[in-house]
């Protein structure tokens, strides 16, 4: 089948109703996208009503003005014809008044001699009847006649109102036929005719109105250009002054993308002394408070960082001098009796535990203070996991827990850095130990085309929804009373946390109470492409056994 | 405990006192013998009159910093320098390593780390006889030479230590955890940085253009060999 025909295969064989369906989507898709750009564009918006109201000002004005215009027009010319008619009427009427002609050949000389008089004296009539009146007997000697069929358009209206009314004219608005069927206004003026020797005669005289039609058609084509072209001139004009108004509002509406995008030292030109030049003061003012204030947060929070850090390193000093001198005292024990013994290994420990502390907070400030750098390097996923679970199997043998590693996937060397990543890694281990109530341990890695992703997952305690949702807060325990083996610091989820979004990665977790916890780390495979979805399920439902 | 003046001299430039005595206590019941300097401006004079074995430099130090310290030290000497760091940050050890610290110790430390560290830099050098050739360096391991010639080019001990190893073996290729292992005595994951640092000192010691090495040359993705890439 050639291409072209392919479409119309498919229009035949869709009903008409649904043809009709899509052509009206499509009417209202146009429809739906012209409203949306006329709701968007306030200067669109402001120039279509502009023109629209003055459309229908103009449209009201060329009317009345064509109205007006084509009534005096009409006015002048009924006058003209009347006056014509009366002028022809008079001389007729004196022509058969002063004529002597009684029989039927004269008195048909006599009425083409009138009707030439008629002729001269309404120049403009183009046409003439002369007609029996009710009262003069049919076979009375002088016959009837017409010119430019205006027997035709004469009503019996206005016949009546001839023979019967007491003025001397009567006037009616016709429509001329013309020969090649075009109707043609015109005007019929009736009045009646006294020949003494033949009786009363009607005489109806035609004018044509088509010059004042003309005319009329003239005015009227004018005033439709013109309207037409002051639309457009309105239209020009009042996009001109939108532009004058809306050119400072679109620089201000700018400005302040700017400054929420954080360039804080973006202003408005203040030119001269209106409305505008108000709202462009005003709103510098609320950006040089904006820009103090948050000067002076970051600044405080600088200080803050930069305090934490500083406490970091003075107590390192003295805290080596105190682990030197407890470690040579625990080195010693054997030879003190068993309190001071006990001592030394107490304040051995807890020396450690505050070294802990210490490095994690220093950690943590090093996030605060964006003073991280990321040191890439190859590394197998798999086989970083497998050293970890090494790291810990005694202690989670000491727990009762077995740790299982699952790996599908992940068997490549991906571009991270090791030591966060073995940080996290042995991070969730040890969380996993210390809340799985010595039940077994699953660890599953694996990967699709743009992640890698690891998870671990116990069946121990769990914890209720609104725990889960702080865990990551830093010092944050799911439960204080619960007695601490591992000797975390309570930063280890947060660094955690902090470690996978420097990879560009995230670390989610789900939990139950009484059924368990689940933590799982994705990371893109490139650090610059975004992943789509993890390549592991998070939660039971979608537990492997 | 052990004759002060038997031990090997441990030079302690720290500007905390008890830090400092606390050392001290570390150092002499490891029979080695501590001297002390509490300023970055003596540390110098304090050397010079000492003649120590091993400093052990703080980095930070009223007067003169111990970036600057390392530097004039090493400007006279290649006695052995290493380290006390409060700062584990990149850019702080990179530039101590790079002005010649051998070493570096980030506080906390325990005292065994201490000793360790600083036992590794006085090991003496196992003994070697006879000379290595590589390229158109001879080096005497009898006599801790290094000649290009005729020329004699001066090694610090480690630089020395970390060309005769890769020498010894010009065959092999040594990962920088061997390395480590072997030239700075550390037996666990340590920081490679030490690893390329020296390289790039020791190269430019010993090569011609440094930019294109023919003695200390890399195997990408692996580590260093002796010699040039086969």
């Amino acid at each position: 089948m050639s291409a072209p025909s392919g479409p119309r295969f498919d229009a035949a064989r869709v009903p008409f109703g649904l043809q009709f369906a899509g052509v009206r989507r499509r009417f209202s898709d146009a429809a739906g996208s012209f409203f949306r750009i006329f709701r968007r564009s306030l200067e669109l918006r402001i120039v279509g009503i502009t023109v629209a109201l003055s459309a229908l000002a103009i449209v009201g004005t060329s009317t009345y003005m064509a109205y007006s215009i084509g009534g005096g027009l009409f006015d002048a010319r009924v006058e003209q014809v009347t006056n014509e008619a009366a002028r022809a009427t008079k001389a007729a009427q004196s022509t058969f008044d002063s004529s002597t002609a009684t029989d039927a050949a004269a008195l048909s000389v006599l009425q083409g001699t009138v009707l030439e008089e008629i002729g001269a004296v309404a120049t403009s009539a183009s046409g003439i009847w002369f007609r029996r009146g009710p009262d003069t007997p049919a076979n009375s000697s002088l016959p009837e006649a017409t010119q430019g069929r205006v027997d035709e358009v004469v009503s019996t209206a206005l016949s009546e109102q001839v023979t019967t009314g007491s003025l001397r004219q009567y006037w009616q608005s016709v429509a001329v036929p013309r020969s090649d069927g075009v109707v043609e206004p015109g005007i019929v003026v009736g009045s009646t005719i006294d020949v003494p020797q033949a009786g009363v005669y009607e005489m109806y005289l035609l004018f044509s109105l088509e010059d004042v039609g003309e005319s009329l058609g003239f005015v009227q084509g004018t005033l439709a250009i013109g309207g037409v072209l002051l639309l457009l001139l309105i239209a020009a004009v009042s996009w001109v002054v939108v532009q004058f108004v809306i050119s400072p509002i679109r620089v201000a509406a700018e400005t302040s993308r700017k400054l929420a995008a954080g360039h804080l030292e973006e202003r408005i030109p203040v030119r001269g002394d209106d409305v505008l030049a108000t709202l462009a003061q005003s709103f510098n003012g609320m950006a040089d408070s904006l820009e103090d204030q948050i000067t002076q947060l970051a600044r405080l929070s600088q200080l803050q960082q930069r305090f934490v850090s500083d406490v970091s390193h003075e107590l390192r000093t003295p805290l080596t001098t105190i682990r030197l001198a407890g470690d040579v005292l625990y080195d010693r024990r054997i030879g003190f009796d068993a309190p001071t013994a006990r001592t030394a290994e107490l304040l051995h420990t807890q020396v450690e535990r505050f070294e802990l502390l210490l490095s994690d907070l220093l950690e943590i400030s090093r996030y605060d203070a964006h003073a991280v750098d990321i040191d890439r390097e190859p590394v197998n996923l798999v086989r970083l996991v497998e050293d970890a679970i090494e790291g810990v199997e005694s202690l989670a043998e000491r727990k009762g827990s077995t740790i299982t590693l699952v790996a599908p996937g992940g068997h490549f060397e991906g571009e991270m850095d090791g030591r966060r990543i073995r940080r996290i890694v042995r991070n969730l281990l040890s969380n996993a130990i210390e809340h799985g109530e010595g039940r077994p341990i699953e660890v599953m890695v694996d990967s699709n085309e743009d992640a890698v992703a690891l998870s671990v997952r116990d069946h121990g305690i769990g914890m209720a929804p609104a725990d889960t949702a702080r865990v990551f807060d830093r010092f944050w325990r799911a439960d204080p009373s619960r007695q601490r083996t591992t000797g975390g610091t309570g930063l280890g989820l947060a660094i955690s946390l902090e470690d996978a979004s420097l990879h560009r990665g995230a670390l989610d977790v789900w939990s139950e109470k009484g059924v368990g916890t689940c933590f799982r780390l994705t990371l893109p495979r490139q650090m610059d492409t975004p992943f789509g979805s993890s390549p592991l399920p998070l939660g039971p439902e979608e537990d492997p056994q | 405990m052990s004759d002060a003046t038997a031990g090997p001299v441990i030079l302690v430039v720290d500007d905390d006192p008890a830090l400092a005595e606390m050392i001290g206590i570390v150092l002499r019941a490891d029979g080695l013998d501590p001297v002390f300097c509490g300023d970055g401006s003596g540390a110098l004079d304090a050397f010079r009159r000492a003649r120590p074995d091993l400093v052990l430099l703080d980095l930070m130090l009223p007067g003169l910093d111990g970036i600057s310290v390392c530097e004039r030290i090493r400007a006279e000497s290649g006695t052995p320098i290493i380290m006390l760091t409060a700062k584990s940050d990149t850019a702080d050890v990179v530039k101590g390593l790079e002005t010649g610290a051998d070493d570096y110790i980030v506080k906390p430390f325990d005292p065994k780390e201490l000793t360790a560290r600083i036992r590794a830099r006085l090991r003496p050098l196992a003994v070697q006889n006879g000379f290595l050739q590589i390229g158109d360096l001879s080096i005497d391991a009898t006599g801790h030479e290094v000649r290009r010639g005729d020329e004699r080019i001066a090694l610090t001990p480690l630089e020395f230590d970390l060309l005769h190893t890769l020498a010894s073996k010009p065959e092999q290729v040594f990962t920088r955890e061997m390395l480590l292992e072997q030239v700075w005595g550390y037996h666990y994951k340590a920081d490679t940085r030490l690893v390329n640092v020296h390289v790039q000192r020791l190269r430019a010691k010993v090569e011609k253009d440094a930019e294109n090495p023919r003695i200390v040359t890399t195997v990408r993705g692996v580590g260093y060999r002796a010699g040039a890439a086969v």
